[in-house]
């Protein structure tokens, strides 16, 4: 082997093993954010006892309105008549929590005497899986209803079904909005923080005698950058893992574009971990210069609470930090999140971030 | 002349390297044979690391010309990296990998290594071969430097100031592996600023001080240029009268250090004899005498006017 790859596994192994075996790397990127997710997924967790849905009655029969009475009977749900097209508008503003659609034809199916039906007849019922008290509140009271009517009418196959639809809102619930923001931060960190073990490995002159040896500088990037996804993966894994568990936060976009993400957030951060490197000369210096630019990286950016909550002279510098872009393309892809920008711009400017620093880096990195 | 003439291993030419306005090597000249364990001898500051390292094809030199076995270093130093062995001053080993995963990852670097259980018995390693490198003692560590500047089979091996620090056992227990690698026909390059590292392990040293060489020669050589008096030396006794000693044959001066009566002659064999015939005639018994040759660290301080580790 020669080139880039001679030695790229081994150091790349070598590298993960360095990290795993350091107990204070360990708490800072794994239990730290997990400590983060429990924290703030039990303070802000106080659900709603009550959710509003649209209702669209299509049909406009007696059944329809008898249907109505049985859902506006069920204390947790307060109904709104409203036609299908504004439900949905309303629903996505985050007025509406849910929505049922009744469509033509169910005074048909329910009239008595009628022949059964061969299928049953569907109700359509929106929800936003992201919202997961509201969406989980109504399909069982609509399953209840449901199943209710389907027993009154019995010695007959089920006459009444429900034809779920996840619908996305801007609305998020406290813990979809800050698992993909804890996830951010995590990768933030880790990225950031890689600055340590980089000005250690040249201040104990690691660096100086692998330059020894035939291995090349770009695999030793290389390494260092596969070893630093490495451990984002695991992280996105047990970030996200907790997040579903514990608050059912699950991935409703593409799960490929949300890694894709996590790679291109994590080498963003990288970058700026190696500036630092650049400019630090030993490893309490890197320590203290890390610590220093996470704050300002994580709360001078909209991935705790929205840009729009911050005041007015704060926003500009929101809008050119990082993380205020990786935590928006985040959100949007994991639990589609309203964006602040196009996932397009997110994407530029994390990959802006990202050339500007590895070429200033490159530039100013001292090997020994 | 010899019919065969072997092209030395190291050839150094008018070297110079700068560093801001400190001429860190100033011309420095020298050569290294096949199989040769040549020391460069300095304190600290002397210029030893920074001719090293460019030879290692670790720096660029800004002044000189180098051919480090057949190969220019500051243009082949890939080439030159596969075949020889750097040992560095400080150990620089990764802190949590153990001696046997270290061993291993620096094989893999090279396209032809030694095994790894070879390497660790060689040097001493078995059993520490599951330890972590961070917790080795001062002496394993040196080792396993010097096992990891062996792991490619090296031709020429670089070893900067690998006794530093250790204590006497352990410095002697690295001698003996840096003499067995003499044993296997290897050159090797060391710095030291320990005369008796010097003395005991080096074919030829280079007394280096701000950036040259001063002296280059075998120990003998470089101590009988400077010097061609050996000292006898004893407990003083009141019988014998400086001018008695000093008519002594051979004795050029008498001096007196400390509690020690100290004659400097350039024939021991003739001063000890009539030393001895004197002390039989005036009854003094039992003359603990003592005799020393010069040693490098005289020739440092008379090439410098300064002790070596000041």
């Amino acid at each position: 082997m020669s080139g880039l790859m001679r030695g790229l596994w081994p150091l790349t192994l070598a590298n993960v093993r360095s990290f795993y075996r350091d107990r204070s790397a360990l708490f800072w990127t794994f239990a730290f954010p997990i400590l983060f997710v429990i924290l703030f997924g039990y303070l802000f967790s106080g659900s709603p006892s009550n959710f509003d849905v649209g209702w669209a009655d299509q049909d406009g029969t007696p059944a329809a309105a008898a249907l109505r009475q049985g859902f506006a009977q069920v204390p947790l749900l307060t109904l709104h008549e409203v036609a299908e097209a504004d439900a949905l508008n309303q629903m996505r503003d985050g007025t509406l929590d849910a929505v049922i659609v009744v469509p033509a034809g169910l005074g048909g199916a329910l009239q008595p005497g009628a022949p059964p039906p061969t299928t049953p007849f569907s109700l359509t019922v929106y929800t936003d899986p992201s919202q997961q008290t509201a969406s989980s509140t109504v399909a069982q009271v609509v399953a209840q209803v449901v199943g209710g009517i389907n027993q009154g009418l019995s010695g007959r196959p089920p006459s009444l079904a429900v034809d779920s639809r996840p619908l996305q809102t801007q609305g998020l619930s406290n813990a979809a909005y800050f698992v993909p923001s804890i996830l951010a931060m995590a990768l933030m960190q880790l990225g950031v923080f890689a600055a340590i073990p980089l000005t250690a490995q040249r201040e104990k002159l690691i660096l100086k005698r692998l330059n020894a040896t035939p291995l090349s500088r770009a695999t030793l990037v290389a390494s260092n950058v596969f070893t630093r996804l490495i451990i984002a993966l695991f992280q996105t894994l047990i970030i996200v893992g907790i997040g579903a568990m514990l608050f059912g936060v699950t991935i409703v976009g593409s799960p490929l574009v949300a890694l894709g993400l996590v790679v291109l957030g994590a080498m963003t951060f990288l970058s700026i971990g190696y500036l630092i490197a650049s400019y630090a000369r030993t490893e309490d210096t890197a320590n203290s210069l890390a610590s220093v630019v996470q704050f300002p990286l994580m709360f001078l950016s909209g991935i705790f609470f929205p840009i729009d909550f911050m005041p007015e002279w704060l926003r500009p510098v929101a809008s050119v930090m990082p993380l205020t872009y990786l935590g928006d393309a985040l959100r949007q892809v994991m639990v589609g999140g309203a964006a602040y920008a196009p996932l397009g711009i997110d994407v530029l400017v994390l990959g802006g971030w990202l050339i500007v620093s590895f070429l200033i880096s490159a530039r100013f990195f001292r090997w020994q | 002349m010899p019919a065969v003439i072997t092209a030395p291993v190291i050839s150094v030419s008018e070297l110079r390297k700068h560093y801001g306005e400190v001429k860190a090597v100033d011309g420095v000249s020298f050569e290294v044979g096949r199989g040769e364990v040549f020391g460069l001898l300095g304190p600290n500051g002397a210029g030893k690391t920074t001719t090293i390292e460019v030879l290692e094809g670790l720096s660029k030199p800004d002044a000189g010309t180098l051919s480090v076995l057949g190969l220019d270093p500051t243009r082949h130093a890939g080439q030159l990296k596969e075949r020889i062995g750097v040992q560095l001053q400080t150990a620089a080993l990764y802190p949590n990998l153990t001696v046997t995963e270290l061993i291993t990852l620096f094989g893999r670097f090279y396209d032809h290594a030694r095994p790894t259980k070879q390497l660790l018995a060689e040097f001493g390693l078995d059993e520490r071969s599951r330890g972590l490198t961070k917790e080795l003692s001062g002496g394993q560590r040196q080792r396993l430097s010097v096992a990891l500047a062996m792991v490619n089979d090296p031709e020429l091996i670089f070893l900067d100031e690998p006794t530093t620090g250790l204590d006497p056992q352990a410095r002697h227990s690295l001698w003996e592996q840096i003499e067995a690698l003499r044993g296997q026909g290897r050159t090797v390059l060391l710095t030291t600023h320990y005369m008796e590292e010097a003395e005991r392990l080096c074919d030829r040293v280079a007394v280096m001080d701000h950036g040259r060489i001063l002296e280059i020669g075998t120990v003998a050589e470089l101590v009988g240029r400077h010097f061609t008096e050996r000292s006898v030396r004893f407990t003083k006794r009141d019988e014998l009268s400086d001018a008695q000693l000093a008519g002594l044959p051979g004795v050029h001066r008498v001096a007196h250090e400390n509690s020690e009566t100290v004659l400097y002659t350039p024939d021991v064999p003739a001063t000890v004899g009539a030393l001895l015939d004197l002390g039989d005639q005036l009854g003094v018994a039992a003359l603990d005498i003592a005799i020393r040759r010069p040693t490098l660290e005289d020739v440092f301080l008379e090439l410098t006017g300064r002790a070596l580790r000041d």
